[in-house]
């Protein structure tokens, strides 16, 4: 079954390559539900993870010729969902900050900040308050680690896929987690906390 | 201590918040939107060579090149230049040559010529 999926991957990928636009429609429906859900995961943010992965799919069908088929086509995916996640974030920050700076000046009042209470669609009914504060404290942690656990917890991938993405040692990956869940308990013992 | 407790108990509940969690499926316009999106990048001949040029490294190649070859038209135009003057004296020389045979071969006197 794996065996075929791979060669059905790289069917689909010579096709693209060769400008076959019913290849990129099978690409798209395959995989857009692992990209947004990737995407979700890191910016939280449900219009964000759209866009993200429209960009994620435009740059697959610009970017075709680059993949060379050394790793899985869905480990290309997720290195690429990552770091159009990340971009996201980085320019959203900038974004924050120049609004913070231009409120200071008095020139805008008004700083738009998301709330913290990010709802992922797919959490069990009965999770959904747990899951909130998970996110929110997944937020804060440190970007490797984020990832690592975004990965895991919210994609279901293995130690050993994780480290394919991030190209580096499941025991660093492990080592990642570890500290992940040490730093989401001390930020959910604050938020908790807080909360009273 | 009650309170720490129950702190810790919420805490294990949280990090548990996500087993069982269900992949978020995208919006069925994905592929539509991704295309509109590709036809609005979808650049004209003239603006992909516009792209191109303006790339520093095209710039300033091209520039270098405008630059080279300005100085060498330069430096050639001076050398002909140059070339041109030798050229001229010589053939004054030869004219002066020239002329100083005719006048012997005529017997000019240039010394006794009648003004007029």
């Amino acid at each position: 079954m794996q065996k075929n999926q791979g060669l059905d991957e790289r069917i689909l990928v010579n096709q693209l390559k060769q400008g076959d636009e019913t290849a990129f429609k099978t690409i798209v429906a395959t995989w857009q539900d692992m990209v947004y859900n990737t995407a979700l995961g890191i910016v939280q943010n449900a219009e964000d993870a759209e866009d993200i992965a429209q960009e994620v799919f435009v740059q697959v069908y610009q970017s075709i010729n680059s993949f060379k088929g050394d790793s899985k086509f869905s480990t290309w995916l997720y290195r690429i969902t990552i770091t159009k996640s990340l971009d996201h974030e980085r320019r959203k920050k900038r974004k924050k900050r120049f609004a913070f700076v231009k409120s200071l000046f008095g020139e805008e009042s008004e700083v738009v900040i998301h709330p913290p209470d990010f709802n992922h669609p797919g959490v069990v009914l009965d999770k959904k308050e747990d899951a909130a504060a998970l996110f929110a404290a997944i937020a804060g942690l440190p970007e490797n680690q984020r990832i690592a656990f975004t990965l895991h917890k919210v994609e279901g991938l293995s130690y050993q896929e994780v480290s394919d993405v991030m190209k580096t040692t499941v025991s660093s990956v492990e080592s990642l987690m570890h500290r992940a869940r040490i730093n989401l308990k001390k930020l959910l013992e604050v938020y908790y906390k807080e909360k009273g | 201590m009650e309170h720490k407790k129950t702190i810790d108990a919420k805490i294990e509940r949280a990090l548990e918040g996500l087993d069982g969690i269900q992949r978020a499926a995208a919006q069925p316009w994905l592929y539509s939107r991704v295309m509109g999106r590709l036809q609005r990048e979808e650049k004209t001949v003239w603006e992909s060579i516009g792209s191109f040029l303006s790339k520093p490294a095209v710039a300033m190649a091209g520039l270098t090149t405008i630059l080279v070859l300005n100085l060498f038209v330069l430096f050639k135009q001076n050398s002909f230049q140059d070339a041109t003057a030798v050229a001229g004296t010589n053939q004054g020389v030869q004219i002066t040559d020239s002329e100083s045979i005719i006048a012997s071969n005529s017997s000019f006197d240039y010394e006794n010529l009648v003004q007029p």
